[in-house]
């Protein structure tokens, strides 16, 4: 899958390109607004990751030449300008998302999944990690031949760390996608703390796999092992 | 209320001052007035008195026994009266004297016989009253003899005496007149003053952006206001660079933070061992820390230069309190405390609600983090006048009573300690300040808890018959239960 990254800030244009080249993308870089353009015009895209500053073309006009021309592939526009009106204005120009910086790598590559997977429905009804299932039917957790009694909340949770995994979810991720919280303030990070805590206890507490796991500084993970 | 005294004694003493000087004007013309009278009446009395002695000078003549008589007989008739004409020779022996006032006057001094011109003086007579008098050396008939017309000044003073009554009598109510008309005038040209004063009351940090209202720019008080409204936009502008300073610098952190950042998580993903995970986690702990504080920059600079949009809508204040009471109940059980919501009424009001619910959430988290462990936690709203109260009370250790008017500053820190590890930047009240000010209400620390916090916060009420129709039917409590 290709990918192409226009940015001119040089350390996160090869910390992005180093982590999505780990994640088996096919990265092409471009670190000014001009580059990027003529490479949008001489090869395709599955999908683009633009910064809305740039040096030589501004982001929103590349956006703009773009989907004049009739470039399909879907645009996920990175900006430091958190601006409503800069959000608006960049999703009128034909940007499929947005994120604002200082992102969530994690939140980054699921944001890029979901928009390349975008049209195609989906019908997962069972989720399933080493022996922890969740049937999204019933709405029932089982761990092992034990079933789980989940809140909502924590149900909501563990669902979202389950279509996850075994990728590490950030905060921001689960502030918006769980709590649906528009700002990620600290009574959130104290509501996520609590419910991270209380799931693990019901999901891994006296068993010898641990399944939940903190990766610090970044988020959580559900996966077997170590993170 | 100060200024309106300064305003009002100012007008009384311009008053007071236009009344000293038109008084002393009018006494000072008064006085010239009446030394111009004087010396013109003396001066007509005078020369009456001149024609006189030169009309008797020709009307007496010599008779032969050396007595001196008036040609056509003596005079007489009422022109008589009140004037006395005597004819001396130069050795003092009186020749000839007529009119009723003759015999009281005096003998000319000597000063009067050696003279060689005509003297005017003021002599008394026998009865004391005051003369003037007129002397000159004629010859009559070749004898030169010393002729003397003379008479009262009385009329004279009279006249100036009335005079002086008069001035007496009138100069009081014109300085009374000058008094009412110095007050209205200096009413009026004050009025733009305290029209000035009600303005500049209204101008906080807040809403710099108004002026002072000008009249006219020409005049001094239009000056002043003119110089006071450049003061105003000076500072508009400078609070509007530090406005605008926060948010650039904020803005500017962000792309260190994100390289930082995607740096940091990137090495973290990878599963080399180049990289000690406990540091770059460490690490990405503390970058996330400084993203928050910079995001709540941001917001505060952003909202202060009225660039956040607030969306109103209708709602019910209790509901909320219950809505954000069940959204937090989960962190306050974690340490064993009980949230509950009181209050027996509804209290509808109008604002954004989201911006409304992230203040309210910021301060029971407060509440919640401060409080200590098996404590309970009140929320209880009401109603007072035309305002919604919500109040949240906990029985922690309370806000000592100097810190009650900062505790909403930016960074602001009770203890420095305690607020390290319960975390936050220190901007939660600043920002939850800012989010109930917006919707037009108040934050307040109530003052007379003496144990625990009680934190109040007031919005306008949106009573039934001002709300929308479907909130109408909602709400259809009766309005007149306020206290």
């Amino acid at each position: 899958m290709r990918i192409l990254v226009i940015e001119d800030e040089p350390k996160v244009a090869q910390a992005l390109e180093e982590g999505l080249t780990a994640e088996h993308y096919d990265v092409v870089l471009a670190t000014t607004g001009e580059e990027g353009f003529f490479r949008l015009a001489a090869e395709a895209f599955d999908l683009v990751l633009l910064d809305l500053m740039l040096p030589g073309r501004d982001g929103l006009e590349i956006l703009s030449t773009m989907r004049r021309r009739g470039m399909v592939s879907p645009v996920l526009v990175l900006t430091a300008r958190d601006a409503v009106e800069d959000r608006v204005a960049g999703l009128d120009r034909g940007a499929d998302d947005y994120l604002v910086k200082p992102f969530a790598f994690p939140e980054l590559l699921a944001r890029m999944r979901a928009l390349v997977r975008r049209g195609r429905p989906d019908q997962v009804l069972r989720l399933q990690a080493a022996d922890l299932e969740m049937d999204l039917i019933s709405r029932t957790v089982t761990r092992g031949d034990e079933a789980l009694e989940l809140t909502p909340r924590e149900f909501q949770l563990l669902e979202y760390l389950m279509r996850n995994h075994p990728r590490v979810v950030a905060r921001e991720m689960l502030a918006r996608e769980v709590w649906k919280e528009t700002n990620r303030g600290a009574v959130v990070d104290n509501l996520i703390d609590v419910h991270i805590a209380r799931l693990r206890k019901k999901v891994d507490q006296d068993r010898p796999l641990k399944l939940i796991h903190t990766v610090r500084g970044v988020g959580f993970v559900l996966r077997e092992g170590q993170p | 209320m100060r200024l309106q005294r300064t305003a009002g004694s100012l007008r009384a003493r311009l008053t007071a001052w236009s009344a000293v000087v038109i008084g002393t004007v009018l006494v000072v013309y008064t006085g010239g007035v009446f030394l111009f009278l004087r010396a013109s009446l003396f001066e007509e009395l005078d020369r009456q008195l001149h024609d006189e002695v030169d009309l008797s000078a020709a009307a007496l003549s010599r008779l032969g026994d050396g007595r001196v008589a008036r040609l056509g007989g003596s005079a007489s008739g009422p022109e008589q009266i009140g004037y006395g004409l005597d004819v001396w020779n130069l050795d003092g022996a009186l020749l000839y004297s007529e009119g009723s006032e003759a015999p009281n006057l005096p003998r000319p001094g000597a000063a009067a016989f050696q003279s060689e011109l005509e003297r005017v003086e003021t002599i008394r007579s026998a009865s004391s009253s005051a003369f003037r008098a007129r002397s000159a050396r004629v010859q009559l008939d070749g004898l030169p003899v010393l002729l003397r017309v003379a008479r009262p000044e009385e009329p004279l003073l009279d006249e100036l005496y009335e005079f002086l009554v008069a001035a007496a009598l009138g100069l009081p109510a014109a300085v009374g007149l000058a008094c009412l008309g110095g007050y209205f005038l200096a009413g009026r040209a004050l009025a733009p003053v305290g029209k000035m004063a009600a303005r500049a009351r209204t101008i906080t940090a807040e809403r710099l952006s108004e002026r002072l209202p000008i009249e006219n720019s020409h005049d001094e008080l239009g000056r002043l206001g003119t110089v006071f409204n450049d003061t105003l936009a000076r500072l508009e502008r400078s609070f509007d660079s530090l406005r605008r300073f926060t948010a650039d610098a904020a803005h500017e952190l962000r792309t260190p933070l994100t390289a930082l950042r995607s740096v940091g998580e990137v090495a973290l993903g990878e599963s080399s061992t180049s990289v000690a995970p406990e540091t770059v986690g460490s690490m990405l702990e503390e970058v996330d820390r400084l993203s928050t504080l910079v995001d709540a920059l941001l917001m505060l600079s952003r909202a202060e230069g009225g660039h956040v949009a607030v969306r109103a809508e209708r709602f019910e204040l209790r509901e909320l309190a219950c809505d954000a009471a069940e959204y937090l109940d989960v962190l306050a059980t974690e340490r064993g405390q009980r949230i509950t919501v009181g209050g027996a009424e509804a209290a509808w009001v109008r604002a954004d609600r989201q911006i409304v619910r992230q203040a309210v959430l910021n301060v029971l988290d407060n509440a919640i983090k401060h409080s200590p462990h098996g404590t309970g936690i009140r929320i209880v709203v009401g109603r007072a006048a035309d305002e919604a109260v919500l109040e949240i009370i906990d029985e922690g250790p309370g806000i000592p009573s100097e810190h009650r008017e900062r505790v909403f500053e930016r960074f602001y820190r009770i203890d420095t300690a305690r607020s390290r590890e319960t975390g936050g930047a220190g901007l939660g009240l600043s920002i939850s300040q800012w989010a109930i000010r917006a919707n037009g209400g108040s934050i307040e620390v109530d003052d007379a808890t003496s144990n625990g916090t009680c934190l109040r916060i007031r919005l306008p009420l949106d009573e039934p018959g001002s709300g929308t129709e479907s909130a109408r039917q909602q709400h259809a409590a009766p309005s007149d239960i306020r206290h």
